[in-house]
């Protein structure tokens, strides 16, 4: 075998969603399923496709063309959960495996031919023994690199040895989403684009064009296009093993918990790891039950991102230990079960490969100590003490102000690249508040607001506390009307702007016939 | 520092230049008078400040309407040029209103902690920070007063105090000359003339934001040139001796 190709065996669930959702809710296998994503389908069972549901079609279009479809939110937690609680099963049967994503595992060929004679017969064992054990039905695909082996066990086929880059050059480009929708998912665009509708066409271009233009990420699509590894092996021996082993006392069953030990782990491991130059793309979690019993599962990971070993820590324990209580069904000491927690958390990295180019900023000054810093500050006063700014969409700075606790996951509820008609203009005011107020006018009146403008001109601005300002001039209304086709989400409100006598410029805002404070020039 | 200058004046130029070479954290004849380089800020509100930038080492305080809006566009420029700056125990800002100003948002962190123990958070972030704005509830009592300007000065921090700070070596005044744009409940705030007063260069009228039509979100702060020099006094300035002799 040359030695830049992997020989791969990819076993995965088609529509995996779907199956978990349907597993979930106690649904039958003949009975239509659809997962619902950010408004379109994204799953559906051979049911559902059989009534003519597609992925991308939005969820009138699926209930029009089946209208006893059962329609679910995609849930990732639930999926990769479901998926680990299968994955027990497989480990008695399989030695080594990686986890690509919920639904699809990874085994090399070469810790199977050991065991059986030939590709068929290890394939057709397993294949027999997966599905027997876990009850979901599993397509193999088998080529010389993970990608390939991933497009092939989409249509069940076996790529001979050799014949990888003929298979990969009739697929689509959009193809490349597969192996990481997140990271190439423009750049696939910008190659429909360009002309480049399939992998051959991609892959005859010259690796030094596709780094001048497109760069690392280039190049690395390049390599997968031909059926190579994206990363290159590393020559020399491994000389020291990375590996990080946390004891947790006492012992846990709580999957946050362990999440949180399993991320300030995985940021000390993958800090030594980048200070070896390395690449580590695949990351072995083991847990040890205080009782002895062990959990080891392969990951595949698309960044060396601790957040996301925290995940598949959490994911992992949760799935192992619902199944171990599923498991204790007699057991002998009433307490077994729940004081059976987590003692120890075992990362080693599983695959360490060179990578294509560094990926620190030079530029990055000292934001090593300032990471120390603001955790020692919430390490006193709580995560939510620290937090970054960021924009998000609305109307107004009440609606875009997204703050985020230092070091997590920003989430959005409103995209920032919509646009979004009646958005208040600059300037903007620099303090977002949230007071109820008074306005007055003359005549000791709170003002009302219609859509064709104030009926009254303001003059006075009382405060909660008492304080009043008076105003001496102020905006035209800009009434906002949205989501009026549902009255679960509709808003109606009316923006003004003030000003008092003594300076100052307020942003108010009446919504449900009372006046708000949104804003403070200050 | 002081005291040690005021002893080596009769002493001779040798044993001067190695007593003021011994100082800690000071390299060249220049910083002895002028001390550390400031911290850059937006070039048309260089002119407000005695040095040209943000004083490190030192407390700024402002004080009056627009503080806040004043205190996040000097720190602006530094944030662009990868200093990171802490906010700390101000009120919920407004992110739209911080691009705005031109600040960098991946330097930027709103730290919001019991108002009472506002001195050891600050403290805490000056080892890495190189910027502060604060928002303290009450000024601090003399010895409090010494720990924080000392600390701020061993780690040419710069510190900016919303409200009046004893101790701070810099204070500008902000306050509204006119807002326009509102015609009696036709139009909108457009644009807002500021006044800028400082002890040591004067007063200077800002106009914030630039007019509209611009597209950029970073609008810088421009200065009405006329006004600003005929109220500025010269301030001093301290000359360079070439040569100790």
């Amino acid at each position: 075998m040359p030695a830049e190709t992997q020989r791969t065996l990819v076993l995965t669930v088609p529509d995996w969603s779907a199956t978990a959702a349907a597993e979930t809710h106690g649904w039958a296998a003949h009975e239509p399923v659809a997962v619902l994503r950010g408004g379109r389908i994204v799953s559906c069972n051979a049911a559902a496709r059989a009534a003519g549901i597609t992925t991308g079609i939005n969820k009138r279009a699926a209930q029009l063309r089946c209208p006893q479809v059962r329609i679910t939110g995609w849930d990732e937690d639930l999926d990769q959960r479901i998926f680990a609680t299968g994955l027990d099963v497989l480990e008695t049967s399989l030695a080594r495996f990686t986890v690509l994503a919920p639904g699809e595992v990874s085994i090399p060929l070469s810790a199977l031919a050991r065991t059986y004679p030939s590709e068929d017969a290890a394939v057709e064992e397993l294949l027999t023994t997966v599905t027997d054990a876990t009850g979901w039905e599993f397509f193999a695909g088998i080529a010389d690199s993970v990608f390939a082996a991933m497009l092939a066990a989409r249509t069940a086929t076996r790529v001979l040895p050799g014949q990888t880059p003929d298979f990969l050059a009739a697929q689509p480009t959009t193809a490349l989403a597969y192996a990481d929708a997140h990271t190439y998912g423009e750049l696939v665009t910008v190659f429909e684009r360009l002309g480049l509708d399939t992998l051959g066409a991609l892959a005859q271009l010259s690796e030094g064009q596709m780094r001048t233009r497109f760069g690392t990420l280039g190049v690395q699509a390049h390599r997968l296009a031909r059926g190579l590894p994206v990363h290159q092996p590393v020559d020399h021996v491994r000389q020291r093993e990375h590996l990080i082993e946390v004891p947790i006392s006492p012992p846990s069953t709580r999957g946050d918990e362990l999440s949180f030990h399993a991320r300030a782990a995985a940021a000390e491991l993958f800090a030594g790891i980048r200070a070896a130059g390395l690449v580590c793309p695949s990351l072995s979690i083991e847990l040890v039950a205080a009782g002895g019993q062990r959990s080891q599962r392969t990951w595949r990971l698309e960044l060396m991102d601790e957040n996301l070993v925290a995940d598949r820590v959490r994911w992992q324990s949760e799935g192992w230990l619902a199944g171990q209580s599923a498991a204790a069904a007699e057991p002998v000491d009433e307490g077994l079960a729940e004081a059976d927690g987590v003692c120890a958390l075992t990362l080693a990295a599983a695959e360490l490969l060179a990578p294509l180019e560094a990926h620190t900023s030079l530029f990055a000054q000292r934001s090593g100590y300032v990471t120390h810093t603001l955790e020692r500050l919430q390490g006193l006063y709580g995560p939510e003490a620290v937090r970054v700014p960021q924009l998000q969409g609305g109307r107004e700075p009440a609606e875009t102000n997204l703050w985020t606790p230092w070091q997590q996951q920003p989430r959005p509820e409103r995209s920032a690249a919509a646009p979004w008609p009646g958005r208040l203009p600059a300037p903007h005011p620099m303090i977002v508040d949230r007071a109820p107020v008074e306005l007055l006018d003359r005549q000791g009146m709170s003002v009302i607001a219609r859509p064709s403008g104030l009926d009254s001109t303001p003059v006075l601005l009382r405060l909660e506390s008492g304080a009043e300002f008076g105003i001496v001039d102020h905006s035209s209304a800009w009434p906002v009307e949205a989501g009026w086709w549902d009255p679960a989400r509709a808003q109606y409100r009316v923006r003004l702007q003030v000003l008092t006598a003594c300076g100052q410029a307020f942003l108010l805002c009446k919504e449900h016939g009372r006046w708000h404070i949104t804003g403070r020039y200050a | 520092m002081d005291m040690s200058v005021h002893h080596a004046v009769a002493a001779d130029p040798q044993t001067l230049r190695k007593q003021l070479s011994r100082l800690p954290g000071v390299t060249t004849a220049r910083e002895l008078f002028t001390g550390p380089e400031p911290l850059p800020v937006d070039g048309m509100l260089a002119p407000v400040f005695a040095r040209g930038g943000l004083p490190r080492g030192e407390i700024l305080s402002v004080t009056g309407t627009l503080a806040l809006s004043f205190a996040c566009a000097a720190a602006a420029k530094s944030t662009r040029e990868q200093h990171w700056c802490a906010a700390v125990d101000t009120p919920e800002l407004a992110v739209a209103g911080l691009a705005e100003l031109g600040i960098d948002l991946e330097h930027f962190v709103h730290v919001r902690t019991p108002p009472a123990d506002w001195q050891r958070v600050v403290s805490i972030l000056l080892e890495t920070f190189d910027l502060l704005i604060i928002a303290p509830p009450a000024a601090p009592s003399p010895q409090e007063r010494q720990r924080l300007t000392a600390k701020v000065r061993e780690r040419r921090a710069s510190l900016i105090a919303l409200g009046p700070m004893p101790g701070s070596s810099e204070s500008c005044e902000v306050s509204v000359a006119g807002w326009d744009g509102l015609h009696a409940g036709t139009g909108r705030l457009r644009a807002c003339t500021v006044r800028v007063r400082h002890p040591r260069t004067g007063e200077h009228l800002l106009t914030w934001p630039l007019t509209p039509g611009a597209t950029s979100v970073q609008q810088l702060p421009t200065a009405s040139g006329a006004e600003a020099a005929t109220c500025r006094p010269a301030h001093p300035q301290i000359q360079v001796i070439d040569g100790a002799g």
